[in-house]
């Protein structure tokens, strides 16, 4: 008893949460050993990279071991994770202030009313341009594609640096920055009926458009991931590039980059549909397995309230709510914000569906194989597009 | 009593040992096996039947006995060489066979990295090297290119990896006697001879040895090629092991998984029967 009277005021339970090793996950992280301190409980993280943490929390669903309380995922994972029956359903309705587009990618089945999961960082892609070339060259905001390529061309040839740079590897990098230009040429993945379209005219343009535009980007650019995207605009060897918010700060640090205060961002440029930026929100959620639901939940909606949502917005995190967005504080702080607001608010998720790992694997290799030129880009489309048929088959 | 009787005495002694082996290698292949054969449904050919229409598995096999049998020999070739000339030295040799192991000493994974940061065309010390040279590297793309990327993973691995060849076939070098080189030389036998007649051949088992070791870590490279390429571009450096990998834990296939992963131990089995009765036809 005496032991029990002294031990007062140290935590009697653990919440385990595995996160993202990277700015998405030390905001958590930070979140995380705030509520431990307020509900004096014991807070344990495992931290993994993005490549690990996938494997690690699928591993842990299917099997029902009940290591964490909260995992953090990625929008694109939720299909498969939800599907597995891993996560459980959220006692309340998220309110009205998160982004709908966020919330639209923690419901299962997709576009119904049971939430699994609540938004955390509101990510979806912008468009990185150099403000002080455009401005050199006399040309307007690129706020279509064809003008896109025109700046290229045009910053290429005056300043001998790459007039745009693009990820093209194999898997996600190559899908995630041809989406935006599949969706602007009016093509999409599966056709109304769901069935795979990729090898429709409109995705054979916009991937010929991808080649073209690749002509102006550096060499082997078709096995670039984000690291030397970034390294190009910070160096100032490229001009313009599709780009995720968690580059926004190293753009304007004078210790990373050369171009500070030159980079402007913008939504997605359009072409013959309205421009589109693919999401890539990150969720929190609480596996079936946790022995501690409602510690677990208490922690989801205590981080993603309004107050706890601004200060890991002041740590690096985009929003999820638009209250956050808007506070005139942040917007002071973040330039970008109205620019992540609007595209945000038009971004599309990838599609709902479990086999989107394989799929956006098959169809990244065929990507990524048309940009090295290894093959013509109807021959990518056409083989993707029976890969993707077969992936679906095999899900039956 | 008489039934314990009839149990050879030593199985006694190597039952501890027998019982590890199917702990840790005989249950864990059966259970492969069997997941290979089972799915919701019960049991099934189909992951098996699968192989055979997949288009990626035949590219990663391909590639894979590709990358190993070019840095194999490779391997080989320039260990044999250092091995050779390191013996030949009369001083230092102590100092150069450090120099020489270090790479081996690195964690693939690091050696990786730093390959990954020497490649990159535009701010890599590979390519600012060949332009201080003046050479014209603006279409050396290296790990991104269709046509060089399998090269330089290649490369990579022979690197870091001729060390091995370099360790083990000095170690055999330092065991053959001098009797049968002196009395070579003295039958008036040159350089070339001497090496071809009587050290290769006494070199024959620490030379299969290291083949064998060698060929089969290469049949089940993983690490280098995920820092470095990831695969790609397109599917120019995907390998069997990589694939296994995806399709086990980003696809969450595992009976897949499992059937690709028997395969690749049946070609690593064969691969390494082959090599041991090449080397008994010499």
């Amino acid at each position: 008893l005496l032991l029990t009277g002294c031990s007062h005021g140290t935590a009697d339970k653990t919440l385990t949460l595995a996160v993202n090793a990277g700015p998405e996950g030390s905001a958590l992280k930070a979140a995380a050993r705030e509520w431990g301190e307020l509900r004096n409980t014991r807070i344990e993280v495992v931290e993994l990279p993005y490549s690990n943490l996938f494997e690690k929390e699928s591993l842990d669903l299917q099997s029902r071991t009940g290591a964490y309380d909260v995992i953090m995922l990625d929008d694109p994972w939720f299909p498969k994770l939800v599907a597995d029956g891993g996560l459980t359903p959220l006692p309340r309705e998220p309110d009205a202030d998160f982004l709908p587009s966020c919330l639209s990618v923690c419901r299962h089945p997709f576009g119904s009313q049971t939430f699994y999961a609540l938004p955390y960082v509101g990510n979806s892609q912008l468009f990185f341009y150099r403000r002080d070339l455009f401005e050199k060259y006399k040309l307007s905001a690129p706020d279509r594609w064809e003008k896109v390529l025109n700046a290229a061309r045009t910053i290429g040839a005056g300043e001998r640096i790459y007039g745009y740079v693009m990820r093209a590897a194999p898997g996600n990098p190559a899908v995630a920055d041809f989406m935006p230009l599949l969706w602007a040429f009016g093509g999409d993945i599966f056709d109304a009926k769901g069935q795979p379209s990729v090898a429709s005219p409109e995705a054979i343009e916009a991937l010929r458009f991808m080649i073209e535009l690749g002509k102006s980007a550096p060499p082997g650019y078709a096995g670039f991931n984000a690291d030397e995207v970034s390294a190009h605009l910070l160096q100032g060897t490229a001009a313009m590039s599709i780009n995720w918010p968690a580059w926004i700060a190293a753009m304007d640090d004078p210790s990373k980059s050369k171009v500070t205060g030159k980079i402007e961002f913008a939504p997605m440029p359009s072409a013959r549909a309205a421009g589109v930026a693919e999401l890539g929100a990150w969720l929190v959620a609480v596996p079936i397995a946790s022995q501690h639901r409602d510690a677990a939940f208490d922690f989801i909606y205590w981080a993603t309230d309004a107050g706890q949502m601004t200060q890991a917005a002041q740590r690096g995190n985009p929003p999820t709510r638009r209250s956050v967005f808007q506070s005139p504080d942040l917007v002071r702080t973040f330039r970008a914000f109205p620019a992540q607001l609007a595209a945000l608010e038009a971004a599309r998720p990838r599609p709902r569906t479990a086999q989107w790992n394989e799929i956006e694997n098959a169809f990244g290799v065929g990507l990524s194989q048309a940009n090295s030129g290894a093959i013509s880009p109807e021959v990518a489309m056409q083989q993707a597009n029976r890969e993707i048929a077969a992936i679906l088959e095999r899900g039956k | 009593m008489n039934a314990i009787r009839r149990i050879p005495p030593g199985l006694i002694w190597v039952a501890p040992a027998l019982l590890v082996l199917a702990t840790l290698s005989i249950y864990p292949l059966l259970y492969l096996i069997k997941v290979s054969l089972t799915d919701v449904h019960g049991f099934t050919i189909a992951y098996y039947a699968r192989l055979f229409h997949d288009r990626l598995f035949g590219v990663a096999v391909g590639q894979t006995l590709l990358y190993a049998s070019v840095a194999l020999a490779l391997e080989f070739l320039l260990g044999l060489a250092l091995a050779l000339l390191v013996d030949s030295l009369a001083h230092g040799r102590a100092l150069i066979r450090v120099g020489i192991l270090a790479p081996m000493l690195l964690p693939p994974v690091v050696a990786a990295v730093i390959w990954r940061l020497i490649y990159n065309p535009e701010f890599g010390v590979l390519n600012g090297m060949l332009r201080q040279l003046g050479f014209n590297t603006a279409s050396l793309t290296w790990t991104s290119g269709r046509l060089t990327a399998m090269l330089s993973v290649i490369l990579v691995d022979v690197w870091e990896w001729t060390p091995f060849f370099f360790l083990l076939l000095s170690a055999g070098l330092q065991a053959i006697p001098a009797e049968p080189i002196e009395a070579a030389r003295v039958d008036g036998a040159g350089y070339w001879r001497t090496l071809m007649d009587v050290i290769l051949p006494l070199l024959k088992p620490t030379i299969l040895l290291a083949l064998l070791l060698r060929s089969m870590d290469l049949l089940r490279i993983f690490d280098q090629i995920f820092i470095l390429t990831q695969g790609g571009p397109g599917s120019a450096t995907e390998t069997l092991s990589l694939y296994i990998y995806r399709t086990a834990f980003r696809f969450s296939n595992f009976g897949y998984a499992a059937a690709m992963s028997f395969i690749a131990l049946t070609i690593t089995m064969l691969a390494a029967r082959g090599l041991m009765r090449l080397m008994r036809l010499r």
